[in-house]
């Protein structure tokens, strides 16, 4: 039951696709070339944010990208769930999503919490994470059988949002309001 | 003496069709929608292919729900949830309140769930003392005026910007500067944060129950569904059994046409899938997790091999917003959880709701419903359906049964039929000449009340025929 | 050979709106057709079938088969008539004598726009109306039958005649039958929607393939006192040529 590639437009260049539907969608996708240039891009947005604690899924590769860029306290998920102060959350992703502009994350990438308490949820990932579309990401958490091991998975496509006023779209609804995408194209 | 529900119908319609205001409203509403969705389908390349994909997944999950559902439930006990199998709404109530107090709770987040509308779980809860926080921004915003959602969707489409920030004024006793959209979000989320961080348990509905996976598909764009399955200690789902599907992958058509039938996006923000309670080694999470299946008369649909595909329906919405009915009287008018076209054809179905026949009628049958939906349910034609079932029912009125039975002796005698034609179109005449029409002597009145009377010639086509129109 | 059609003329055309068949035989002469009108036809069956009395559309149905036993082509100018045949009338009629003659006759019925474009293959009729109008895409013609551009062309191709287009135009009318009276408050409100998008297009005439449309937009019209007009089809052919 594969008639899906009929069904959708095959992407011709997944990362433009991506960028494309990010754009789309509302989500800030930022490409960098190696992890330094990573981490300086990911110092920015922290500036840009305002005053506040970070809660990070603790894994190597986020510790070195966090590390001593920033002097606001790290709460790591290590140590607990994210405050309800919490200003940012920093994350990993199982996968990037082309066809709809996806970030996919499972109950690892810190928890239930990790991507949806705090007003600016960060995802580090990179190329090699990005598959094509739905079908090949959907396959993915069977094949691996990440929903036994994982009670949660989310597909998420941007920012958090309404338009129950008056069909206006407006950004920030329950979940955050900036959603950013740090996407380094050498593993 | 009280009045039937197809009486109360009647009666909202005619005041609903004359209130230009909210005409204007739903217009505005449902043009942008219009121009969303065809937006949104451009995205995919073959639309009607995925339709078509959509109607088999279904098909295949209805045809074979025991089989799926047991699937589905084994796994979720697998990883500790519960799933208890409630035969109606008193069952279904009766168990989340015992489960709610046995629990100690005494706040709860809801995300959007038509089916605890329809089982109407919330005054169950509020009498058991238990405070019930929607935090669907529109169900908010229902809920605060003591009403039900106005469509399946967008709960509040009927309200201005202005209406809901005097609403908040007078019942959230907060100062409300303005009446701009994202400003009076924003006062919504304030408060709301406060419940999710607070409250013990959080009950969502279920898009899909995913069979393979075992895991319950919920999707939202405002991340209430999940601030709803992360933070309080329990998770209830209320859910038909009708939303499972067969396997995982099924999501990759289901997903982005349920978004563009629904809001014309290419998926919903947060398209969440949760299979349990927290596992061992996540941080986060309820401890507590059932799923209630809820049957409540959608056994006996299953049953009909001519209806059973309303069943189908993914609640996408895009009924509603294409039918000219809907766009005229508006949610509230048909009286029903469920409104427009589905809920129009499914309702009688529905556990303790016959007497709502009325909604299969009330209807042109102008099929725009059928060509929208995305799992291709023949809608306007199970209202058909539905209504030849009322007749055989013997649920329509003597008059009207008797007038059919004249007009059968009539149309299977030409001549008759003839002189049946010439002698009402004579009457008209009559009536129109001398200045009664419309009143309560003319037959057609009903008719007459607000349009210009029909034509009524002195010769019928088949007279003037034989008179010579007759040579070739 | 000279080449014969049967007409179908729905009840309500016979009896309220005789032009409409008038005009209809008269267009499918000037084309070459000989026309045979049987005259024991009463009405399809379609008011009961509607409103759910299908025991009483039954042996209309069956009568209607039995009159156009003989007629080897079916023309009839209404799209909800035309349907009735076509799409319901074998499902009426499954599992008794007459289900095969209904899976027959359904093939052989066909709205006037569609035989003329589909059947005769002609779109030019050769004449003239020197008017603006707009066309309305009923309900049944449209979702039930697939017709969508054969109106049009037949449209385009008539001399003088300004084609405007209509927002909305393939929203209900709100006639619906039994609805009108039923449900008139929601079915007058229709109409009326439908008159404001007539009224916006500009356009002295609305045309549409099925008189029970027009019939009712024209009682709404009527009331508004609006300049515009209904006009079927089949009327707006039957015109002289320049």
């Amino acid at each position: 039951m594969n008639a899906e590639s009929v069904i959708f437009e095959p992407a011709r260049n997944s990362l433009e696709q991506f960028q494309q539907e990010c754009v789309a969608n509302l989500t800030e996708c930022i490409v960098t070339r190696d992890a330094q240039e990573s981490a300086l891009q990911l110092s920015f947005v922290l500036k840009s944010l305002p005053a506040g604690e970070i809660f990070a899924q603790d894994h190597p590769g986020l510790r070195s990208l966090i590390h001593a860029k920033t002097d606001r306290p790290i709460r790591w998920s290590s140590e607990g769930t994210p405050a309800e102060s919490s200003q940012v959350t920093i994350t990993l992703a199982e996968a990037l999503i082309a066809q709809t502009g996806s970030v996919l994350v499972t109950a690892r990438c810190g928890g239930r919490g990790g991507s949806i308490v705090a007003p600016c949820h960060i995802v580090y990932a990179t190329i090699n994470q990005l598959v094509p579309d739905l079908q090949t990401a959907l396959t993915y958490l069977s094949r691996e059988r990440k929903l036994e091991v994982n009670s949660f998975a989310c597909v998420i496509s941007g920012s958090s949002r309404t338009a129950d006023i008056e069909k206006i779209m407006v950004q920030g609804a329950h979940g955050p309001r900036r959603l950013v995408v740090i996407l380094q194209t050498k593993t | 003496m009280s009045t039937t529900p197809a009486q109360q119908f009647l009666r909202d319609a005619a005041i609903k069709s004359a209130d230009m205001v909210h005409r204007e409203i739903i217009r505005r509403g449902m043009e942008s929608y219009e121009t969303v969705h065809l937006k949104g389908r451009a995205r995919i390349k073959d639309w009607e292919a995925a339709r078509q994909q959509c109607q088999e997944i279904k098909r295949e999950a209805i045809n074979h729900l025991d089989h799926y559902l047991l699937q589905f439930e084994e796994k979720v006990i697998a990883r500790g949830g519960h799933v208890f199998w409630a035969a109606d709404s008193h069952e279904a109530c009766t168990y989340v309140r015992d489960l709610a107090l046995r629990l100690g709770v005494r706040t709860v987040v809801k995300s959007k769930s038509m089916v605890t509308e329809e089982i109407q779980l919330g005054p169950v809860l509020e009498k058991a003392g238990i405070k019930v926080w929607e935090t669907d921004f529109g169900e908010f915003i229902v809920q605060l005026r003591n009403e039900p959602p106005y469509h399946i969707l967008t709960p509040c489409m009927h309200l201005t910007r202005d209406q809901i920030a005097q609403l908040f004024r007078e019942k959230l006793a907060v100062q409300i500067e303005s009446d701009d959209p994202g400003y009076l979000m924003t006062v919504a989320r304030r408060k709301l944060r406060q419940a999710f961080f607070t409250a013990e348990m959080g009950i969502s509905g279920a898009n899909f129950l995913v069979a393979d996976a075992g895991v319950v598909a919920i999707s939202t764009n405002e991340g209430n569904g999940r601030l709803c399955t992360t933070l309080p200690q329990s998770h209830v789902i209320i859910t038909g059994i009708e939303k499972v599907i067969p396997r995982l992958e099924d999501l990759a058509v289901l997903w982005p046409v349920l978004a563009t039938s629904g809001t014309g996006q290419g998926i919903t923000t947060y398209s969440t899938l949760i299979g349990g309670p927290r596992q061992p080694g996540e941080i986060d999470g309820p401890e507590e997790f059932h799923v209630v299946l809820v049957d409540n008369g959608r056994s006996r649909l299953l049953a009909d091999s001519e209806q059973r595909e309303v069943l189908h329906c993914i609640r996408c919405g895009a009924c509603l917003n294409v039918c000219p009915v809907f766009r005229h009287i508006g949610g509230h008018t048909y009286g029903t959880i469920y409104s427009g076209p589905i809920g129009s054809v499914l309702t009688s179905h529905l556990a303790g709701v016959k007497e709502f026949k009325h909604l299969s009628y009330a209807s042109s049958l102008c099929g725009a419903c059928t060509s929208v939906c995305p799992v291709k349910i023949d809608l306007h034609h199970h209202l058909l359906q539905n209504r030849r079932n009322a007749v055989a029912a013997g649920s329509q009125a003597v008059s009207e049964r008797l007038g059919f039975k004249l007009w059968r002796y009539t149309m299977l005698r030409p001549q008759v039929y003839s002189i049946a034609g010439w002698m009402m179109r004579a009457l008209m005449r009559m009536i129109n000449g001398l200045g009664l029409t419309a009143t309560i002597l003319d037959p057609m009145r009903k008719w007459n009340r607000d349009r210009a009377p029909v034509p009524l010639p002195q010769k019928s086509f088949r007279a003037l025929w034989r008179k010579g129109l007759g040579g070739n | 050979m000279q080449k014969k059609v049967s007409i179908f003329v729905p009840c309500f055309v016979d009896q309220l709106l005789p032009q409409v068949a008038i005009d209809t035989v008269k267009v499918l002469r000037r084309i070459g057709y000989s026309v045979d009108f049987p005259a024991d036809q009463t009405c399809c069956g379609q008011p009961a079938y509607n409103t759910g009395y299908w025991d009483d559309a039954r042996p209309c149905a069956k009568r209607f088969v039995r009159v156009f036993k003989n007629a080897e082509v079916i023309v009839c100018p209404s799209g909800s008539c035309t349907t009735m045949v076509r799409k319901f009338y074998s499902q009426l009629l499954a599992g008794n004598s007459y289900g095969e003659e209904a899976a027959a006759i359904a093939h052989r019925t066909f709205e006037f726009s569609e035989f003329l474009v589909k059947i005769a293959g002609i779109t030019d009729l050769g004449v003239s109306f020197p008017h603006t109008v707009t066309y309305h895409a009923s309900c049944h013609g449209l979702r039930e039958l697939g017709i969508r551009d054969e109106p049009l062309q037949l449209l385009r191709k008539v001399n003088g005649l300004k084609l405007v287009d209509m927002a909305r135009l393939d929203e209900c009318c709100g006639f619906g039958g039994t609805f009108a009276t039923k449900f008139a408050d929601i079915s007058v409100a229709m109409g009326t929607s439908k008159a404001e998008s007539i009224t916006e297009s500009g356009a002295e005439f609305v045309t549409s393939i099925d008189p029970s449309c027009l019939l009712h937009i024209q009682g709404i019209l009527g009331r508004k006192e609006s300049a515009a007009k209904t006009i079927h089809l089949a009327s707006i052919l039957a015109r002289e040529g320049s």
